[in-house]
């Protein structure tokens, strides 16, 4: 009996050793393919659009150097690096929202990296007091609206929405949604925490149905007539505008397009952006690829593909968010997004934002 | 003390290893329960927690009641009636199975919403603006719903292959007494097929307790969602996992519920006549009954939403990259395939331990693997990491000795995903194995021992050919939810390394439901096709 078990454990651990084997074939693999091609560069990314890759395609052809990516959602790639320490293999960590840039940076993950090239095509505003991150494309948070039932005239600030008038016609998605978890954190940044909460409750007063669904559904909820004001990322009312689906073209050409805050703070802003990880191997590498995907073409490529806003003021939008005119920028630095998170999560749980 | 060290045998040193294996990345879990509360967390309990409660177990108990609802009555009508289109609805009932929930959810809100079919007909063609009220999914109804119909096949079919293999004998006695259908179906198809119920509806519980994809999208807050935000949002992951660790607490709960319902009663039928029950042909009325019934239930659960996606396809055809659609699907059937057999095998050794150690901790020990399936996949990443980082590090002189040039070898491989999955999905082979294993007995068993033969030999000459219908069970339910797989997927995967379900999600994630529709087909045809395998294998098996 005992023999027996014997070998029922060998052959476990021959398919365990043939695991084994072939995911060390496999790295094998990759430690000649390194060696062949002597260059690389290791991706943690939580954007997840084809466009992207095109880039990463073409920056290989363009460098040599090959594009290695782990897409994965923000704060897990975050978790998986801090884990991995100095032994990580990531060289950069890219994502689609500033605050967790900032986390990033907090926790020690970023280090810095600057280069003449990436000053001139990144304006201050869009990259870290401490070079730690750079941005990539921009979004704004804008208002949508019923253009048969609003005038653009009833619009005027995120703040004035808390207003009464507006009581059961304004949509939102939920409090989860790290874009308003941002834009939230700019009130708390501009109008302080008091009022920012004041402004939250305001709003989840005014909800003409509790929070569900993305930032589409908050489009089509408009055109069912469910509520007349919502707030949205540019490029969603982009991707639909060029939607397959003429439904979803039908929709988005409902609805009237508002920057709000136009004469006061200015509209809000938010970014994807990247930074070298701290320990990264192939800084360099890491470095060209930021230069890359801030120049002029791939900015061009991020504009064009994805309705994203460059960040390099040499490139123009796309013709269509061109179509909707230049607008003022909220003029707050960008890490205080993420300093202000936490605390706006809080906010939103305590006033009731789903 | 004799008696205990003759008990110490290979199964038991087996068991105890994998046991401690998939437990020990838990521990750091675990011990989350310990530390100490900090300012995050009185903020969670005050405006949170009692409100996801709540939520969660609505969620849980309607979804239970209507899984039961359908999973048992429809593995009754199949195992007992004969009807037109019958066996084609009998492996056709378990497609569902096939589509991850959050997809499945995508489909309906995207059927039903304004700019989906039916309010689009009804505008375009007919004039009519309908009240958005009937149309909304979006809330916990709706999360029932989608729920429900993506999971009932669990109960449906743990549920048929009881009745059909194993209650023939009773239920015939039954009819030969005179006794009518419905008295048949509340006296003894109920209370017989108890064990096999609650093992399917246990497993619809832990799904549903660990969703995370179809709540965040219909703006729900449950237990998972309260989770995910305490770490992403607060970025407190020690109170996240102090969440975690009560979700644990609650399914810790559920399972002992599971075991005192089961009564430690085993159905163990030492009859030799394990064979099918003849059918009872339905004509007229009844037919159309039952045809219209399950006819209905495979066209909303399966049909519906799978038109839907084709018709996303078409629409997105050409604009979605195709030439990496055999690497993802390759590259999904391998890690399910791999990990899924592994956990069959594990849980061939773990359950026969359990059933032959008379042992009072062989009966508690194998349940402690089956935690896995309570932590939210993205905790489990996060335990699964670490660990693998330590070991990387206490080998880190081997690989410095066999030349590898890098400090990380195992926690950047495949290894480290499909360890993951074994720890996740433990639970769904386990519970398929265990269920064979108690309902062969061990009257077979203690026969061939008391003849002489070694335990392994009877094992594999006794054992294993009565187990085949509940290995490939356990393996396609393992593979195919492994397939749907997202957030271990996501962050354990190797470079470049993308599967159907992460190709899926991540369209999906950024409201591009119509370009996931290419992955979510494949995923559901891999698994369909799974599924049929498993049906015309557990068939002849049968003849």
């Amino acid at each position: 009996m005992k023999r027996s078990f014997v070998l029922l454990l060998v052959s476990l651990l021959l398919i365990l050793a043939a695991c084994g084997n072939s995911t060390k074939q496999s790295s094998d693999s990759t430690d000649s393919e390194k060696k062949n091609e002597k260059a690389e560069v290791n991706l943690y990314t939580s954007r997840h659009y084809d466009v992207d890759n095109e880039l990463y395609k073409k920056f290989e052809d363009e460098t040599g150097i090959k594009v290695n990516v782990i897409k994965g959602e923000a704060d897990e790639l975050i978790e998986r690096i801090k884990r991995e320490g100095t032994a990580t293999k990531a060289d950069l960590f890219l994502t689609a929202d500033v605050g967790r840039l900032y986390r990033a940076k907090e926790q020690g993950l970023l280090q810095e990296v600057s280069s003449d090239k990436l000053s001139k095509q990144v304006p201050d505003k869009f990259r870290d007091s401490d070079d730690m991150w750079v941005g990539l494309t921009k979004r704004a948070r804008i208002l949508v609206y019923n253009k048969d039932k609003v005038q653009p005239e009833d619009l005027s600030t995120y703040e004035a929405l808390a207003d009464d008038k507006w009581k059961g016609r304004f949509l939102v998605r939920s409090s989860e949604s790290v874009y308003n978890q941002s834009l939230l954190a700019s009130f708390i940044e501009i109008d302080g925490e008091e009022k920012a909460k004041e402004w939250a409750q305001a709003i989840v007063n005014n909800m003409a149905r509790s929070p569900e669904g993305g930032d589409r559904d908050q489009a089509k909820a408009i055109a069912a007539g469910i509520g007349d004001v919502a707030i949205m990322n540019t490029y969603y009312l982009g991707q639909m505008l060029n939607s397959q689906d003429t439904e979803e073209v039908k929709v988005a050409e409902q609805l009237g397009i508002f920057f709000p805050n136009q004469e006061t703070t200015g509209t809000h802003v938010n970014i994807s952006g990247a930074g070298v990880v701290n320990g990264s191997k192939n800084a360099d590498n890491a470095l060209k690829l930021l230069e890359f995907l801030t120049g002029e073409d791939a900015q061009f490529t991020f504009a064009e593909a994805n309705y994203e806003y460059p960040v390099n003021p040499d490139v123009e939008p796309a013709e269509l968010l061109k179509s909707w005119g230049e607008f003022k920028e909220q003029e707050i630095p960008l890490e205080v997004l993420g300093k202000n998170n936490a605390k706006a999560i809080m906010l939103f749980n305590e006033v009731g934002w789903k | 003390m004799n008696r205990r060290i003759a008990n110490v045998n290979g199964w038991t040193i087996g068991a105890v290893l994998i046991i401690i294996l998939l437990f020990v990345p838990n521990l750091s879990i675990v011990t989350g329960i310990f530390t100490p509360i900090n300012e995050n967390w009185e903020h969670i309990r005050e405006f949170m927690l009692l409100k996801y409660i709540k939520s969660s177990l609505t969620l849980v108990f309607f979804t239970a009641i209507f899984t039961i609802a359908i999973g048992l009555s429809l593995a009754w009508l199949i195992a007992q009636y004969d009807f037109p289109l019958r066996n084609f609805m009998k492996w056709s009932l378990i497609l569902p199975l096939s589509i991850p929930p959050f997809i499945g959810a995508y489909t309906y809100h995207g059927i039903l919403n304004y700019t989906g079919i039916i309010q689009k007909t009804l505008r375009n063609h007919f004039d009519l603006t309908v009240n958005q009220a009937y149309f909304d999914i979006m809330n916990v109804p709706g999360a029932i719903f989608i729920y429900t119909l993506f999971l009932y096949p669990y109960v449906y079919m743990i549920t048929r292959i009881f009745l059909s293999n194993q209650a023939a004998s009773l239920i015939e006695s039954a009819r030969t007494l005179g006794k009518g259908s419905m008295e048949i179906f509340l006296k003894i198809v109920i209370p017989i097929s108890r064990v096999s119920v609650v093992g399917g509806v246990s497993l619809v519980i832990l799904e549903v307790l660990n969703d995370y994809g179809v709540v965040k999208y219909f703006g729900i807050q449950t237990f998972s969602t309260a989770i995910f935000q305490t770490w992403f949002g607060l970025g407190d992951l020690e109170s996240s996992i102090k969440l975690a660790s009560c979700l644990m607490g609650i399914v810790i709960f559920i399972l002992l519920i599971e075991w005192a319902l089961r009564g430690g009663k085993k159905y163990s039928f030492s009859s030799t006549k394990i064979r099918p029950l003849p059918l009872v042909k339905l004509t007229g009325k009844k037919a159309v009954m039952a045809t219209g019934y399950t006819l209905i239930i495979f066209t909303v659960a399966f049909l519906i939403p799978v038109l839907q996606l084709l018709d996303w396809f078409v629409l997105t055809f050409g604009k979605v990259p195709m030439e990496e659609v055999f690497t993802y699907t390759k590259n999904s059937i391998i890690v399910a395939g791999t990990a899924a057999i592994l956990i069959i095998l594990f849980s061939l050794i773990i359950g026969n331990f359990s059933r032959i150690t008379k042992h009072k901790l062989a009966k508690v020990l194998p349940k402690l693997t089956i935690l896995g399936y309570s932590i939210p996949g993205a905790v489990i990443a996060v335990a699964v990491v670490t660990t693998f980082i330590a070991i990387d590090r206490y080998l880190a002189p081997i690989y410095l000795w066999l030349g590898v040039d890098s400090a990380l070898v195992l926690s950047v491989s495949l290894v480290m995903l499909i360890s993951a999955y074994i720890i996740r999905f433990f639970a769904i082979g386990y519970n398929s194995i265990e269920s064979g294993y108690t309902k062969i007995g061990t009257d077979f068993r203690d026969a061939s021992r008391m003849l002489g033969v070694s335990s392994l030999r009877t094992f594999f000459k006794i054992d294993l050919p009565m187990m085949k219908g509940a290995i490939f069970s356990g393996f396609i339910l393992t593979f195919v939810d492994i397939l749907k797989e997202i957030p271990l997927t996501l962050i354990l995967r190797p470079f470049n390394y993308d599967t159907l379900a992460t190709k899926a999600f991540q369209y999906a994630s950024d409201e591009q439901i119509m370009e996931a529709s290419q992955a979510s087909l494949l995923i559901v045809g891999v698994s369909a096709i799974a599924i049929f395998i498993f049906n015309k294998v557990l068939r002849e098996g049968q003849k």
